[in-house]
């Protein structure tokens, strides 16, 4: 049955990448607001910024210090993350990043091609403790949350937006309630429109951010280079939208002929670009 | 002599039933049409669609549509 209310939308940019906040029947203001938290959360889980409250967690290895309630709740996603992915999705992959010259935004510049002797990151229960309210860090390592930060915000954005509503936070989206025309929320995926109610969307790919001599910003924690597997692109449709992150990375990086398995017994939709 | 008779009863039961056996079971022959797997395991409606670019399939929980999508997800 069409719903009478009228859809509200507000795009904005954030996490470095474009947003689009969607509900039915809430005000304008209340989109607003969520691109306010959006930014604030941003600003206190981003790498480039030596004032968030990740960089002072990374810059605290060896000791134990306090850690907000967000941060706490990401941390345990990625150690979920790791286990779920058996490893492929590694948010210790830091030092490989600053490595192959990711350093800051590559929308403030061009990076440096330069690579230096990579290793493959540790395993992230082996250097990252988590308490309530704290967190430790081996001395050495260092966390780069990434797309599991956008995913398990989109998810956030979309329970607090209320019961039809829509989050997506560069690429990664999470679907809540009957959507515009009470069958679903209409989203694209690889070309196709989808229906999505209570799901979540996520698209991995090595065909951006991508500069120097082949380099780019997705590491396989299986050698601390960026991954060339034979795949390029994979969207996935799951349950939320962080686990549907985790799906989209861990699908890319175990290549062409796992893939479609590992997709078939985790997602509820996929697109596999070669 | 009578140890001999019970003897050869006792072969003749067991070569018997050896035989009977054997037979009941070709005549009872496993259905070899039967699936090796539980249909579970099988991507009962689910739709792939191949493409110039990859491939994409579809499980039963999401249903393609056309109207025009809100917003879509990206690599970004």
């Amino acid at each position: 049955m069409p719903h009478s209310a009228p859809l509200e939308e507000h795009h904005f940019e954030a996490l470095g990448a474009r947003c689009g906040l969607f509900a039915v029947g809430l005000s304008k203001d209340r989109l607003v607001e969520g691109e306010l938290w959006t930014v604030r959360l941003g600003a206190r889980l981003t790498r480039f910024s030596r004032d968030s409250e990740l960089s002072r967690f990374n810059a605290s290895a060896g000791t134990w210090v306090e850690v907000s309630g967000d941060l706490e709740a990401l941390l345990r996603e990625s150690l979920h993350a790791f286990e779920t992915s058996g490893g492929l999705v590694n948010v210790a992959v830091l030092p490989s990043m600053i490595g192959i010259g990711y350093t800051k935004p590559l929308s403030s510049g061009r990076l440096a091609a330069t690579v230096t002797e990579m290793r493959p990151p540790p395993a992230l229960p082996a250097v990252l403790e988590v308490k309530r309210r704290a967190a430790r860090l081996e001395p050495g390592a260092g966390i780069d949350l990434g797309g599991i930060a956008k995913g398990w915000m989109a998810d956030r954005l979309c329970d607090a937006l209320g019961p039809n509503a829509l989050a997506n936070l560069g690429g990664d989206l999470s679907a809540g309630g009957p959507g515009p025309a009470g069958d679903g929320w209409p989203v694209g995926l690889a070309g196709v429109t989808v229906l999505l109610r209570e799901q979540g969307a996520a698209t991995s790919s090595v065909r951006r951010r991508r500069w120097g001599d082949g380099q780019h910003h997705l590491i396989d924690p299986r050698t601390g280079r960026p991954a060339k597997t034979g795949l390029e692109e994979v969207s996935v449709v799951a349950a939320t939208g962080v686990e549907a992150e985790v799906v989209a990375k861990t699908a890319l990086l175990i290549g062409p002929e796992l893939a479609p398995v590992f997709c078939a017994a985790r997602a509820m939709a996929w697109w596999l670009s070669h | 002599m009578r140890a001999a008779a019970l003897k050869a009863g006792a072969t003749v039961l067991t070569v018997a039933t050896t035989v009977m056996s054997a037979l009941y079971v070709t005549a009872h022959l496993k259905n070899p049409a039967a699936p090796l797997q539980p249909t579970v395991l099988r991507s009962a409606g689910s739709s792939t669609v191949a493409g110039p670019g990859g491939t994409l399939t579809l499980g039963p929980s999401v249903q393609p549509s056309d109207v025009q999508p809100v917003t879509s997800t990206y690599a970004s």
